[in-house]
């Protein structure tokens, strides 16, 4: 809570001083209740939506190029529809996660600064391996995780020996074009 | 693959083409690492160019870090379980509430708006992977969708347009008053055509290259894109047509009961055990497949679909099957030992 009210007072307080700032407290104060509302209907529950709203604009004020805008709204929604997926997928993770961990004895059960450190692996991963199809994702996974050869693969999932070696190389070169190219 | 050729020029850059050939090396050697002639061609090929070495250290440097990332999960499949699930439970929520724009998901909020009236409206209803649902629709018009199902809605001036954009519908035509702001066709498009009830009851399947239309009530009229300017084809209660890009033919008697679904079930009569696979996959997440040499077996009988792991559960009591579950999502079945 403390923290949404000093983000408004910084938005605020940046946003007088020269003109790209000035463009986002414009922006901010008449689309602002409108974001709220966009993000609430997506995440379900208002104090996350009060979040996200702020995040969006502080991404703003991080932006170095002009902000001339001839649909505002679409643009917000740009930037708050890949926070919200970031916001998903945190909460995706750890639910899924959990959920996986709950089915190991209690002696293999990690400790909450283990789980932390885990959670932050496994979201630097996902985030890596968004956009590939499913299936290229469970092959690449199937060889990383668990160490599968590609024939194993190709059995277990019902898919030629050629289709597995495909999928694993593009999976490599998306997260490749992901680390070195963009 | 989410590639943009200019940012593969870049000066200095390895061409996209020589990062495919150094990512083909390492495969390549993760899987014969004891060939000694193929160590050595590879190394040729690195020592060939400048950018074939940069390629190759960043391609090694890249999979090094996945692995070892992916090793400090303890706990043996907790790191791809974790990921699996997650990335479809993403992928679930991203396909309900945000890309497909949907304005509500199965709500009856927008009942409330008016400045156009019904004249023009137009709301998007999804389900998620084993889920159904019902929606009842402001003209009377009734929805059933089935798993992993979505439809968008278009009423215009002209007409009342259900696009099913994937999955399953029963549509149950509801009974329109002439000169009601409703006395316009109700049709319902899939990838293969546009379907007219008229007072009906019927069931739309969206399959990867057809479409399944079953007339339980009523008449559906087929309009293809190929019978444009035709008649179009009657379909009357008790028939089942199937419609790809070419055709819309009588569809050989079912091995299962189309609409079952609705009620919670799968009623099938001597379908394969493979297609029953298939069916039975439409309504959980992960894989669930059987070894070629059982594919073929029979089964007949009443299932709920429920709890789809109980379902599984119970075919090795009527079949020579047993199940193996690789992970929680990743189901085989094979010939019992």
């Amino acid at each position: 809570m403390t923290m949404r009210l000093i983000i408004i007072c910084d938005v605020r307080a940046v946003a007088s001083m020269s003109s790209p700032e000035f463009a986002v407290q414009a922006l901010y104060s008449s689309h602002h209740g409108w974001l709220n509302t966009w993000l609430r209907a997506r995440l379900g529950n208002a104090a996350d939506a009060a979040d996200l709203a702020q995040d969006t604009f502080v991404r703003l004020l991080h932006r170095t190029e002009r902000l001339e805008l001839k649909a505002p709204r679409a643009f917000l929604r740009t930037i708050a529809r890949g926070l919200v997926i970031d916001h998903w997928r945190r909460e995706e993770i750890e639910r899924a996660y959990l959920e996986t961990i709950a089915h190991l004895p209690e002696s293999e059960t990690p400790s909450v600064e283990a789980r932390a450190l885990v959670l932050e692996l496994l979201e630097s991963i996902a985030r890596m391996l968004e956009g590939l199809k499913p299936k290229v994702r469970q092959a690449f996974l199937l060889a990383q995780c668990e160490g599968l050869t590609h024939k194993h693969i190709a059995e277990q999932m019902g898919l030629s020996l050629r289709s597995v070696e495909r999928y694993v190389a593009d999976a490599l070169y998306h997260c490749y074009v992901l680390r070195y190219e963009t | 693959m989410p590639v943009d050729n200019l940012s593969l020029t870049r000066r200095g850059e390895p061409h996209q083409q020589v990062v495919k050939q150094a990512i083909h090396w390492l495969l390549r050697l993760r899987n014969n690492s004891a060939n000694a002639r193929l160590r050595q061609q590879c190394e040729v090929w690195r020592a060939e160019h400048h950018e074939h070495e940069l390629a190759w250290q960043r391609v090694q440097s890249l999979q090094a870090e996945l692995s070892s990332n992916l090793r400090a999960v303890p706990g043996a499949q907790v790191a791809f379980n974790t990921l699996e699930n997650s990335a479809q439970g993403l992928g679930r929520r991203q396909a309900l509430k945000l890309l497909s724009g949907a304005l509500l998901i199965g709500s009856v909020a927008w009942l409330g708006k008016d400045a156009v009236g019904w004249q023009q409206w137009t709301a998007d209803f999804a389900t998620a992977t084993g889920e159904r649902r019902g929606f009842q629709l402001p003209d009377g018009t009734r929805l059933e969708l089935n798993t992993a199902s979505a439809v968008d809605l278009d009423y215009n001036a002209q007409q009342r347009l259900i696009k099913l954009t994937r999955g399953e519908v029963i549509v149950t035509c509801g009974g329109i008053d002439e000169g009601s702001p409703f006395d316009r066709p109700l049709r319902v498009q899939s990838r293969q055509g546009v379907y007219e009830g008229v007072g009906a009851r019927f069931i739309l399947r969206q399959d990867d290259d057809c479409t399944r239309l079953s007339v339980t009530g009523g008449m559906v009229l087929i309009h293809s894109p190929l019978a444009a300017g035709g008649t179009p084809t009657q379909v009357q209660a008790g028939q089942s047509y199937l419609i790809d890009h070419h055709q819309a033919k009588l569809a050989p008697p079912l091995d299962m009961d189309a609409g079952a679904w609705v009620d919670g079930l799968i009623v099938t009569r001597n379908m394969r055990l493979g297609d029953f696979l298939d069916e039975v996959g439409r309504y959980r997440h992960g894989y669930l497949t059987c070894a070629a040499d059982i594919a073929d077996l029979r089964l007949s009988g009443v299932f709920r679909l429920e709890n789809t792991d109980r379902l599984l559960a119970i075919l090795p009591q009527t079949l020579p099957v047993q199940l193996r579950y690789r992970t929680r999502w990743w189901v085989t079945l094979e010939r019992q030992a």
